[in-house]
């Protein structure tokens, strides 16, 4: 039984250009699921339509029994803590501590009144702890957000995902701003999430040697269509060619 | 052949500004404001005016009230009070001005609030800016009379005005990142607001609240004598209005100078301290 279900998935922005057309796949527990394509091909908004940061149009998407797209405010708020999001820019909270942006990923679970005063369980806390320790930069807990670098900022975003106890991580396109030796310590984190947590992972990427030796499978997604799905063997000069439109000596791949 | 988007002027040159027309208009407008300043000049009724005489009595009575004020009609302790009477009508219409626009700016931020929330917000203060303060003042003092009550009632009012527009628009520049980020998360509408919006803008919130607070102070010397509302304002207007005293007008002057100094050293001092980033 697959953990998520994306069936005959639409979406479009204006209403003559489909962004999304006639999505269909899905992900089972613990899969380290790749997303490559072009950009403008539809993978941001993929990703969003499935935590309905943007409201697909038509379609259904099945996570744990629930149509996602069905449920309405508390429900889909009670849904989302199950679903964690990785940005490329980091999207924390650039004046506050680390330890603060980590703990945000819990306001899912808390009341309105909790949240604002930010009452956090000692619990709660020592796992923050806890997850900082894991990607190693619990040395940094107290400190500003903006006095970190871009790897480590991504580092923190990922604990903010993790403390949520989430059953699905997105990530979208964790890497894109990060250097060579960084953007290995993250993958390799988000590796380890997927085998050893049993978390889901998928993960929108640019490099399509990265996502093929990282992934269990990968889908490739043009001009909002799944022209690939399969695994990372799978992918070979043909496919790379309907993904993005050119032989693979023509990109960049690493 | 010059390709199909260069522009060239009528003897031949290439044109490096865009918008033409734009350029035409306003140099239209400044030749017929100049014409207008000129001829007007032409037409003024100069009758009485001895324009030596009429300097040297302005020099004179300038000298008197800057160069020798002193205090006739009250005492110092008197001058001081009525300094912080004031500041205190300045204060409460900024300070609860402040927290009523902080409230008013969430819904009406595109980017926090409902479409048509928003918009019919921002039309509704949009309409209270455009009113002066003074006017608002006065159809106050139609229920609340003359005085105190009004005066703040009116500051109130247009300060909440000024500061929706001026909260709301530093909420629409928080990094739209962020809000999706703790939406994703679960997060409730105002967990985001405390925890992410909050604490990104807050030196914009107060920077502009200290803006706003001197602006107050200067239009709360403006009531005290245009509503009565009391404070050094008033005594402004019994010293020149009614006792024709240059020199206390002089020294009210300088008063209100000095405060408007200290407020002015204080807030760039606070601001330094506490919110440099």
């Amino acid at each position: 039984m697959s953990l998520l279900q994306v069936k005959d998935l639409n979406k479009s922005y204006q209403t003559d250009t489909k962004v999304l057309k006639n999505i269909n796949f899905s992900a089972g527990t613990g899969e380290f699921l790749s997303v490559i394509g072009p950009s403008g091909a539809g993978k941001s908004t993929l990703l969003r339509c499935i935590n309905r940061l943007v409201q697909a149009d038509k379609g259904e998407i099945l996570f744990g029994g629930q149509d996602l797209l069905k449920l309405r405010k508390k429900e889909l708020r009670a849904a989302r803590t199950n679903i964690g999001m990785i940005f490329q820019h980091y999207n924390l909270v650039p004046r506050l501590t680390v330890i603060e942006n980590v703990l945000h990923g819990r306001f899912g679970y808390k009341s309105t009144l909790q949240g604002v005063l930010g009452r956090f369980s000692e619990e709660e806390k020592e796992r923050a702890f806890y997850l900082l320790e894991k990607l190693g930069i619990e040395a940094h807990a107290y400190k500003r957000c903006d006095q970190l670098s871009g790897g480590q900022q991504q580092r923190v975003g990922i604990c903010r995902a993790l403390i949520q106890n989430p059953k699905l991580i997105l990530c979208d396109e964790p890497i894109a701003s990060l250097d060579p030796h960084s953007s290995k310590v993250i993958m390799d984190h988000l590796k380890s999430i997927s085998e050893e947590m049993g978390i889901t992972c998928i993960v929108n990427l640019h490099q399509v040697e990265v996502a093929q030796s990282y992934s269990d499978r990968i889908i490739g997604l043009n001009n909002g269509s799944i022209v690939f799905d399969g695994s990372n063997f799978q992918l070979d000069q043909l496919y790379i060619k309907r993904v993005y439109g050119m032989e693979t000596r023509e990109l960049i791949t690493v | 052949m010059d390709s199909v988007y260069l522009k060239r002027d009528k003897a031949g040159r290439i044109n490096i500004k865009a918008g033409n027309r734009v350029n035409s208009v306003i140099n239209w407008t400044v030749l017929s404001l100049t014409l207008l300043t000129v001829t007007a000049f032409l037409f003024f009724d100069y009758t009485g005016l001895e324009i030596g005489r009429a300097i040297m009595e302005t020099a004179v009575n300038l000298r008197t009230m800057f160069l020798q004020p002193s205090l006739n009609h009250f005492s110092w302790g008197e001058a001081l009070f009525q300094v912080g009477v004031t500041i205190s009508l300045a204060v409460i219409a900024t300070i609860l001005g402040a927290v009523i626009a902080f409230f008013l700016a969430l819904w009406s931020a595109v980017n926090l609030a409902n479409k048509w929330v928003s918009k019919s917000i921002k039309i509704f203060v949009a309409f209270i800016r455009a009113v002066p303060t003074v006017l608002w003042v006065l159809i106050f003092a139609i229920a609340a009379g003359l005085g105190s009550e009004a005066a703040i009632l009116g500051m109130l009012f247009h300060s909440i005005a000024y500061l929706v527009k001026a909260f709301s628009e530093a909420f629409e520049e928080v990094d739209k990142g962020m809000l999706e980020a703790l939406r994703s998360t679960g997060s409730g509408w105002w967990h985001t607001i405390v925890h992410a919006v909050l604490p990104s803008t807050s030196t914009y919130l107060l920077s502009w609240t200290f803006l706003r607070f001197e602006i107050n102070f200067s239009v709360a010397v403006a009531m005290g004598a245009a509503a009565g509302a009391g404070g050094i304002g008033f005594e402004l207007f019994m010293a020149s209005g009614f006792y024709f005293d240059l020199r206390e007008v002089g020294f009210i002057t300088y008063a209100i100078l000095l405060v408007a100094i200290v407020l002015e050293v204080a807030s760039t001092h606070l601001k330094k301290r506490y919110f440099s980033s």
